[in-house]
């Protein structure tokens, strides 16, 4: 095992690119000092995964945790009843958070594989969590105080929980520049730090930080990446090496050059790719299903991709209920339930669920106050919303946030006062993403020095770990 | 505005000022690679070095070295560049190139007319260059890229060599003009402009549409294609509205089986429409103008199958754009707003007084027409005092546009194509005026706008008020227009460019504002979009799955398969399913994953500063899946069936599969063993002769190592690698 892995660790720095090997190089002494430390105090099996699982389009966090104490759920069903988007009391899936003193609160009835992690004390919510620039109360943000650019628009504030910054458009992704940051806890990777399943969007993206994109089960791990039609006859690798020749040519061309690169990245994890192994648990055939099974492979074979820290990102679209939204949203949230259990449960099977933290994250909350009524009921944008964590790792049973306006974590559930920031409902977040995204990359490993440098504007926040990671 | 002759003085540079060296810089001999349509930058006379000014405030001087610093401004000086009326600093850009290969992109100034051949182009120092010694200086103007001339910031030194080639471009004495280039040169026996040209106005270039535009040139070719009033060569697939809830048997399931077999596919997927389109795309040459700018179009009034499941719910969708794409704005505008699909998608048509949505209201203003964003007339943002961008409405806009919306629905009674039991999607929405908000709405305010609409008004006449609202709003035309260059021509046009489109779209020249047919011709027959080889770093745009398909597939007469034995039905020709080649590229065609497009316009390629909106689905995912198609088509180390296998069976998906056709590059190679003749002819037909001389090189030397007796090898070969080159992943 310890020839083959040397082996092919000299085969993995072979495919490094220039640059990649750059990286290494000014992070050399660095990272044997902390090879070094880690192998005295943890052994081999220091490895740590974040997966973003994002709810693409705007999930609904109003119908996802509800109140389910007798002033909490009857606020709710003033605001969503009559118009037909109240989920029925009876059918919520009891959650007493500690935090919230007593109160009783209920998950959404197609949530039932996270109620169970919730019962098991594997996750978590973080309240009212939003796209902020500063904290604002209904009244600052009336009064014209700073907020974030674009607010309300999809595009923008999916790219704002994206990129944890909402002051203007940014150019990398939280993801990204956690991985500038810590990459050096990954010696000779042979993948990069973040592999995204969900094709290529700007959570990814650092400023030396390149995500190797790959597609979703059940294309096989060891296919997902290949590059077909080739013999061994000289003529077939002549046709290769021009290949492969070509793409170092006219890179003086942006485009051209940008081109080359993803291609010339593809080919060199083509070659790391070479199994694809098998699972315990079996995972739900849905598109996030497919995805989070093959980041369990990805995770299975870290140890031969000699990776350390991981970053993962999955996505499950079409949450944007402005219309049609109970029957829809019902069927995404029973998605997302099932397929991060099985996830969570072959963590469990590989023994590395206290290493892998999932989490949520989506464009916005939606509008407490419904949009049409009946049978097309649906909700318009909102802001800030609740997220879940799971993980071995995770404080989990419980709430977490900043106090909003009546001083507990969860907004008050009636509109036009209070937190709404105008009359339908929007809920002013009293988390920032960046305070959200911070507590997760403190645990990945991010440096305390190095914090302001992945979220430039945390320090405009009450404090940067909401607690709920061990 | 800077006197050359003073700056000539100032340098000392009389003397050199007064050698005639223009010869060596735009004569024929060899002394410089550039094209004859780039622009010159110029350099002291007997060296590499730019001929330049310093200003820091107020005070101008010349230097030998440039100090770096927020507020130095630098004047180099160009020549052989001819404006148009109208065009300004905004048509350029420069940038530094240190020796450890960064760039940095320059913010222009100002240009000024020195002589009437020479021009002083200022230029801002970014922020974040230091004292990095000599920098190799470039213009860039309408896709050229000049020479490039020496600089020093900071000291002189530092280890940058000179371009391969380059010469010194001293200043020209005397008034040169430059050969005036018309968009028309047509007529040469072979230039590769046609092919570029054909390239970002159709599917794919292919013989036939080269020796058309040939013969009648540019202009008449777009006016040809303007023409044509029957807008499609296989009929609009026209399938029956079906329920919502598919019946038993037509759901897809095996159990009970569908009858026919058929069933889901056909009427509740988009199959149907997705063979339609690629058969036209492939075979309707005479409609490729109408066919990719409605493509393009419908990349920006974004509805998705997604939704509206059944073909004949999109069907009329696609019509809308078809009918509208050499139309007007403002009436491709309202058919798209009263559009069932789009009611639909984005909710419009269960709006209401009493339970508003506002989807609708939101993405026609983002995504439609004017954008988030205040626009100059060349389509960069209005700033602030602090540089930032100033939006163009806010949520109370949005709020107010809702109320102007609601109010209509699908006309599921007493329309022509009203029946019991099923949603109307060919008519369009009509009001329900018991539904419409009819309480006063503020709208947009401009110079011009009337944005108070009174109370009371009908639903119809809200909707005329708020589209034109919308419509007049100075954004329109570089929003639009820059849009377009960017699905047809461009990623990164020159806000110059820009400028000129949306000018078009604000005035066709005999005042309407609008008229789509003028905005694509000024798209395609602009100073930037033509030439013969493109240069500027930046130009070009990645093709997206669908166009480079089917620019693989047109050159090499596409046709049904063989490998069965051709079905009498499909009269030779590929059945069009070929969505399953670009649906795991990410682009599944008439089923956009959101209202956002296959990819966002506005994506921006990681750690550059430059729009790459097809890069949105290019990744290490998708990039291998290209060169896999290739080789599907055409597989260099088999001799077996290539393409899209036909299959048999009543339900089979692929009837009649595709496959191309490359005996006559087999020929080629056969007839020239030196393989020249192979490479070079696909140069000229996929690459309109851009392909770069090293690249060159390595696809002959791979072509030469296929034994010169195995002729479909080698032309398989040479197919391989050029489809498979980023060269050709890239429109340039």
């Amino acid at each position: 095992m310890k020839e083959d892995r040397r082996e092919f660790l000299k085969k993995s720095c072979r495919v490094l690119s220039m640059t990649a090997m750059a990286t290494q190089m000014r992070h050399f002494g660095l990272i044997n000092a902390l090879a070094q430390e880690k192998a005295d105090t943890e052994g081999d099996d220091d490895y740590k995964a974040l997966v973003c699982v994002f709810l693409d389009g705007g999930n609904d966090g109003n119908n996802s945790v509800i109140p389910n104490y007798d002033e909490g759920y009857a606020q709710y069903a003033t605001a969503r009843q009559a118009q037909g988007l109240a989920i029925a009391r009876n059918s919520l899936l009891p959650i007493t958070p500690a935090s919230m003193g007593g109160q009783v609160w209920g998950l959404n009835p197609n949530l039932s594989e996270l109620h169970s992690l919730w019962g098991l004390g594997k996750m978590a919510v973080a309240c009212n969590v939003g796209c902020l620039v500063q904290p604002l109360t209904r009244a600052t943000y009336q009064g014209g105080a700073p907020r974030p650019y674009q607010l309300f628009s999809h595009p923008d504030q999916a790219e704002q929980f994206r990129t944890a910054i909402s002051s203007y458009k940014a150019t990398t992704g939280w993801g990204g520049r956690l991985a500038d940051h810590t990459g050096s806890l990954n010696m000779n990777p042979a993948i990069p730090m973040i592999t995204s399943i969900a094709g290529a969007n700007i959570f990814n993206n650092g400023l030396n930080t390149k995500p190797l994109i790959v597609g979703a089960s059940p294309t096989p791990l060891n296919q997902v990446l290949a590059l077909t039609g080739f013999g061994t006859a000289a003529d077939e690798l002549a046709r290769r090496a021009a290949m492969s020749n070509s793409l170092a040519q006219d890179l003086d061309y942006a485009i051209v050059q940008n081109a080359s690169a993803i291609t010339q990245q593809a080919l060199n994890v083509s070659a790391q790719l070479s199994v694809d192994p098998t699972l315990t648990v079996t995972f739900p055939t849905t598109t996030l299903g497919n995805q989070l099974r093959q980041v369990a492979k990805l995770i299975k074979v870290r140890t031969l991709l000699n990776m350390k820290r991981q970053i993962f990102f999955v996505q499950l679209g079409a949450f944007d209920h402005h219309s049609s939204q109970l029957n829809n949203h019902a069927s995404l949230l029973r998605q997302v339930s099932q397929a991060i259990k099985a996830f969570y449960d072959e963590t469990v099977a590989q023994g590395v669920a206290s290493s892998v933290t999932t989490f949520t994250m989506s464009d916005f909350n939606r509008t407490f106050n419904p949009a049409g009524s009946g049978s097309t009921v649906g909700s318009d944008h909102g802001w800030g919303g609740p997220y879940f964590v799971v993980g071995d790792s995770v404080l989990g049973g419980n709430f977490y946030g900043r106090p909003t306006s009546n001083g507990t974590f969860v907004p008050t559930m009636v509109v036009n006062t209070g937190d709404d920031a105008d009359i339908r409902g929007r809920f002013i977040p009293s988390v920032s993403v960046e305070q959200y995204a911070a507590t997760l990359a403190r645990w990945y490993g991010l440096a305390d020095a190095d914090l302001s440098l992945v979220f430039p504007n945390i320090g405009n926040f009450n404090g940067s770990n909401l607690g709920f990671m061990m | 505005m800077i006197n050359v002759n003073d700056v000539c003085r100032r340098l000392r540079f009389l003397m050199l000022c007064g050698v005639t060296c223009l010869l060596c810089l735009l004569g024929s001999q060899s002394a410089s690679a550039l094209p004859d349509d780039a622009p010159v930058l110029i350099s002291e006379s007997n060296s590499t070095r730019a001929l330049f000014t310093v200003s820091t405030g107020t005070k101008t001087r010349s230097a030998t070295v440039i100090q770096p610093g927020r507020d130095t401004v630098v004047t180099f000086f160009i020549t052989n560049v001819e404006l148009l009326k109208g065009e300004r600093a905004n048509a350029f850009r420069a940038d530094f190139e240190d020796s450890a290969h960064n760039r940095y992109p320059l913010q222009i100034v100002s240009l000024d007319a020195s002589t009437s051949s020479v021009y002083a182009l200022s230029v801002r120092l970014p922020v974040e260059l230091g004292s990095v010694g000599d920098v190799l200086v470039r213009v860039t103007w309408r896709g050229m890229s000049s020479n490039r001339v020496r600089a020093s910031i900071g000291f002189e030194g530092g280890k940058i060599e000179d371009d391969p080639g380059s010469v010194p471009t001293p200043m020209p004495t005397a008034n040169i003009s430059r050969k005036s280039k018309s968009a028309e040169r047509a007529d040469l026996p072979w230039t590769g402009d046609r092919v570029r040209f054909l390239e970002q106005a159709t599917f794919g270039p292919n013989a036939a549409l080269e020796i058309r535009v040939r013969r009648i040139g540019y202009s008449t070719w777009i006016e040809e294609q303007m023409d044509e009033q029957i807008y499609e060569s296989y009929v609009y697939p026209n399938y029956p509205f079906f329920p919502i809830t598919p019946s038993p048997t037509c759901d897809g399931n095996t159990l009970p089986p569908d009858s026919p077999a058929t069933c889901f596919r056909d009427n509740y997927t988009m199959y149907p429409l997705q063979n339609w389109f690629y058969k036209e795309a492939l075979y309707n040459d005479r409609q490729q103008l109408r066919r990719r700018v409605s493509w393009a179009l419908g990349q920006i009034f974004v509805t998705s199958g997604r939704v509206n499941s059944q073909p004949s719910q999109m069907m009329p969708y696609i019509q809308t754009l078809d009918r509208n794409a050499f139309g007007n704005f403002r009436r491709l505008l309202k058919e798209m707003t009263l559009n069932p699909a789009m009611g639909t998608y984005l909710d419009m048509a269960i709006s209401t007084a009493q339970n508003p949505n506002e989807n609708y209201a939101r993405e026609i203003l983002q995504l439609f027409t004017i954008g988030l964003d205040l626009l100059n007339q060349d389509g960069t943002p209005v700033v602030d005092g602090q540089g930032n961008p100033l939006p163009s409405y806010n949520q109370t806009t949005i709020n107010n546009f809702t109320k102007i919306f609601t109010g209509w629905t699908y006309c599921n009674q007493g329309c022509t194509s009203s029946q019991p039991g099923v949603i109307n999607y060919r008519d369009p929405m009509i009001p329900n005026p018991a539904n419409h908000d009819t309480s006063s709405k503020t709208l947009l305010n401009y110079s011009g706008a009337t944005p108070v609409i009174p109370a009371g008004l009908t639903p119809e006449q809200d909707l005329e008020a708020a589209l034109n609202n919308i419509f007049y709003h100075p954004n329109v035309g570089p929003f639009i227009g820059k849009l377009l260059i960017q699905q047809l021509v461009t990623s990164n046009p020159t806000p110059a460019y820009v400028g000129r489109v949306a000018a078009v779209f604000n005035n066709n020249g005999r005042g309407d504002r609008g008229d789509l047919k003028a905005v694509v011709r000024a798209i395609l027959l602009d100073p930037e979009a033509r030439g013969n080889i493109k240069t500027d770093p930046v130009y070009g745009k990645l093709r997206e799955p669908v166009l480079f398909v089917t620019n693989v597939l047109r050159p090499f007469n596409p046709t049904a398969n063989n490998n069965i034995g051709v079905p009498a039905s499909c009269s030779g020709l590929s059945d069009g399913a070929i969505n399953a080649i670009t649906q795991p590229l990410d682009q599944d065609v008439f089923s956009p994953p959101s209202v956002f497009n296959y990819y966002p316009m506005d994506y921006v390629i990681p750690n550059t500063p430059l729009a790459g909106p097809e890069f949105g689905i290019f990744s290490t995912g998708t990039a291998l899946k290209r060169p896999n198609f290739v080789n599907q088509m055409g597989p260099p180390n088999s001799s077996g069936a290539t393409g899209i296998l036909a299959v048999t069976g009543a339900a089979s998906n692929t009837p009649c599969g595709t496959r191309i056709d490359l005996t006559r590059l087999e020929a080629l190679a056969a007839s020239d063993s030196t393989g020249v003749a192979l490479v070079d002819t696909l140069n000229r037909e996929m690459m309109h002769g851009a392909l770069s001389s090293p690249v060159r090189n390595e696809v002959l030397n791979a072509v030469q190592s296929v034994q010169s007796t195995n002729s479909v090898k080698r032309a398989r070969t040479a197919f391989y690698l050029i489809a498979t080159l980023s060269q050709y992943q890239v429109q340039r």
